[in-house]
């Protein structure tokens, strides 16, 4: 993986220039992969293609929509780590590393978070709004969440989802306390993890008349996704104004990852809070009729392209979200790249079939 | 939320209220049986409260046409003349009666009852199923236990509870859980309360309730099937183009998710040159139905193109490859295919168009038995009482137009049985 190397190698997590380099190292995985995996072959073949001469741009390359991913488990190769989706409606994708994707996945990680100011050698304590690594939680958002903590040498680590005889629970009083704690030590704060949680406890602090003044360099770091929480989402504004409020942490101290399991690139919002993309990935929206590629700032499927992986065949995934790409001259930060604006999500996959067997009775059991 | 006795629960409570019913099953079987006529009287006031817009709040998610047609087949098949009528069609006469004497024999009084504790396990495919399933049971006087598909919207819950409000003395026939589908615990509690478990699904989700349900349980499978069209003498046929509408328009509307949905069209010859040219002149008559039908919710639309997407690329999986021949029209396509088997199509709008010479469709017919149901017919009227008597005799159930497929008949069975008979027995007692 030659060219992997070479691309994850690019010093500037954002240089356009590297479009040539990535549709090599695309090229170069897919020719793994369908040595490698004979459903991606088939699949390959069944759409049309045959070989890696036939990819001429990264939208040639066959599609694996995260629908597929969780009803079928894809292998190509040797490989070191696991990790699942979260499975919101009780269906995982099941995604593995080899070694090579885990340097290039941590040499992407130092570049992007290097580039946005996030890994100092300042020490900071640590606030999870997530899990608690449990063994039994193989999901790639705790593994994330646990690795952010990283990024700038650790005096302490907080989680507000425990492990308990009844599964995760969220322990908002105990955050409570060690904010209280933090507030007069002199060690930044982060707050990593799900949005949702996060803006919970802001509503929390607020409802309850508590602000603190946390010090100097403190931060929010969100990742995880929205999820159900689109319509409050949609309101950030409210979130930055919360996170002053209760916190005292500036808008320009929050920083908003995006990723998916199927599509372990790290992308990381500008001071704009737009998702550039980095030189690591593509990005094309699908017609949501035909799947055919739209021009920037049309409303369609996502499809994520990077040859990040070799031991599972995610070289180009579809998920179900909906989004807009747009030109990265929109975005007065600098970054030349396009950058990427969630909209939404397809409607819930529970879809109603009897004729596909897919009639949700007893699904997947094994009796 | 759980349903029980009437009163709303949290579904944590479903452990406790299920032991509570085991001792509740033997009290109520003893007493008392439930009459059709209370159970008739409720839906007949349920269709009144609902054709007088009582529930338009509830049906606001459905668009208007879809509800001006749920509110038509209401006004017809929750009446109460209806409902006498499938009671008659269905279970024949319920008066006891005592057997002609023969020398040298007891004579015997002869009683159509309940079944005892009916277990429904309900799809999500076709809205109201689940309320549908349970006022079947009620209607044969059953206790009824329903597990409410996940897709369920919180409607039939509130249809039931509805029920229960016009006439109280239904709380005790009626339990309703939305168990997951993955909590083998429960269901198994439920299945082994149960005299019988009337289960609509894939053939996974019965092969699963098989061995879930305890030995001894009558197991009522309402399975997974496959329709087809039958396409013969397309130039003989009078009106050729509105019946070919009409199959498009079917298509489009059930997006080929239901049993009787249509996902392979089969054209009567051995030449792949004449399937070619039906899929040229099909696929812009379907591309019309399928535009007329469009939603305008991108989300809607975004999904169902993955659903299909992800079933095309699945049927790349596993299979030896063979000859596919793809056109697509937008939201749509045709999959030419020399094969003549009887499988799912990737569905959305997606129809297989397969070569079937007449002579071969015995063969055939009889390949598919065990997912028999709906044909649509397509062929000149002289024809057409022929084929239909090959395919019934090969083991279809419903032999209708293109434009048909899916259509309600009143007096029709399902699955070749009529419902109602399957939950009741007969018993015999000596005079």
């Amino acid at each position: 993986m030659k060219l992997r190397r070479k691309l994850f190698s690019s010093k500037d997590p954002y240089d356009f220039s590297k479009a040539e380099i990535f549709l090599d190292a695309c090229r170069e995985n897919y020719d793994h992969l369908i040595t490698h995996c004979d459903d991606y072959k088939k699949i390959s073949e069944g759409l049309g293609i045959r070989s890696s001469k036939d990819i001429n741009r990264p939208s040639d390359i066959p599609v694996i929509p995260t629908m597929l991913m969780k009803q079928h488990d894809f292998r190509s190769g040797r490989y070191m780590v696991m990790a699942t989706s979260s499975g919101t409606s009780g269906k995982m994708s099941h995604v593995r590393f080899e070694f090579g994707a885990l340097m290039a996945a941590l040499k992407m990680s130092i570049k992007v978070t290097r580039y946005h100011g996030i890994m100092t050698a300042k020490p900071c304590r640590y606030i999870v709004m997530g899990y608690k690594p449990h063994r039994s939680n193989k999901t790639a958002v705790a593994k994330t969440a646990y690795l952010t903590t990283f990024l700038a040498p650790a005096i302490s680590r907080k989680f507000i989802l425990k492990h308990t005889s009844d599964g995760y629970k969220p322990d908002f009083e105990s955050i409570v306390e060690a904010l209280k704690k933090y507030e007069k030590g002199r060690a930044p704060v982060r707050f990593m993890g799900f949005p949702s949680y996060t803006f919970f406890l802001f509503r929390l602090l607020e409802e309850r008349g508590l602000s603190f003044k946390l010090p100097k360099g403190s931060k929010v770091m969100l990742g995880g996704g929205w999820k159900q929480f689109y319509q409050e989402a949609a309101d950030k504004d409210t979130f930055y104004k919360l996170a002053k409020k209760t916190l005292d942490i500036d808008e320009e101290n929050i920083v908003e990852f995006f990723g998916a399991v199927e599509h372990p690139i790290l992308y990381t919002d500008c001071a704009f809070h737009h998702f550039h993309v980095p030189v690591y990935s593509n990005i094309v929206i699908r017609d949501p009729d035909t799947l055919e590629p739209l021009e920037n700032g049309q409303t369609g499927l996502v499809n994520l392209i990077s040859p990040l992986c070799t031991a599972t065949p995610i070289l180009s995934v579809m998920t179900d979200d909906l989004g807009i790409l747009h030109d990265g001259s929109e975005c007065p930060c600098g970054v030349k790249s396009p950058y990427l604006e969630i909209v939404g999500r397809v409607a819930p996959e529970d879809i109603k079939t009897c004729a596909a067997g897919a009639a949700d009775i007893l699904k997947g059991v094994k009796v | 939320m759980i349903l029980f006795n009437g009163k709303t629960y949290e579904s944590s409570e479903q452990d406790r209220l299920l032991t509570e019913l085991e001792q509740k099953i033997p009290v109520i079987l003893s007493k008392k049986q439930l009459s059709p006529e209370v159970v008739i009287e409720a839906v007949d006031c349920l269709r009144t409260d609902l054709l007088e817009g009582k529930f338009d709040s509830l049906l606001e998610s459905f668009p208007a046409d879809v509800v001006d047609t749920y509110k038509k087949q209401a006004t017809a098949l929750l009446s109460r003349e209806h409902l006498h009528k499938k009671l008659a069609t269905e279970l024949g006469s319920t008066e006891e009666y005592v057997t002609d004497p023969i020398d040298g024999f007891s004579q015997i009084r002869v009683r159509k009852l309940p079944l005892g504790v009916l277990f429904h396990i309900s799809a999500g495919n076709m809205d109201f199923l689940p309320a549908y399933s349970l006022a079947e049971g009620l209607m044969t006087g059953n206790i009824n236990i329903v597990k409410l598909p996940s897709a369920d919207n919180g409607l039939s819950l509130k249809l039931i509870m509805q029920l229960i409000e016009y006439r109280p003395e239904l709380k005790d026939y009626i339990y309703v859980f939305d168990t997951a589908s993955t909590d083998i615990q429960g269901m198994r509690k439920m299945a082994e309360l149960s005299n019988a478990i009337s289960v609509w699904g894939s053939d996974m989700a019965i092969e699963a309730v098989r061995g879930l349900a305890p030995t001894g349980a009558k197991i009522i499978e309402w399975g997974q099937k496959l329709g087809f069209c039958y396409v013969s003498g397309l130039e003989k046929v009078s009106d050729a183009d509105s019946e070919l509408e009409g199959l498009a328009k079917h298509i489009a509307t059930t997006k080929q998710l239901l049993c009787s949905s249509c996902q392979v069209i089969y054209v009567d010859t051995s030449d792949m040159n004449v399937v070619k040219a039906f899929a040229a002149r099909f696929l812009p008559v379907l591309e019309t139905a399928v535009s007329g039908n469009q939603t305008e919710e991108i989300g809607i639309r975004a999904r169902d193109t993955l659903v299909s997407y992800t079933q095309r690329l699945k049927s790349y999986l596993g299979k030896e490859e063979k000859l596919e021949n793809v056109i697509r029209g937008r939201g749509c396509s045709v999959i030419l295919s020399d094969d003549d088997r009887l499988e799912l199509s990737p569905m959305m709008c997606n129809v297989l168009v397969k070569p079937l010479p007449r002579e071969n469709l015995g063969r055939m017919l009889y390949d598919s038995r065990y997912h028999l149901q709906t044909a649509g017919l397509i062929c000149q009227d002289e024809e057409r009482a022929e084929l239909a008597d090959l395919f019934t005799r090969c083991g279809l159930i419903r032999v209708t137009k293109g434009a048909d497929m899916s259509a309600y008949f009143p007096g029709e069975c399902h699955d070749g049985e009529y419902a109602l008979s399957r939950y009741v027995r007969i018993v015999n007692i000596e005079e």
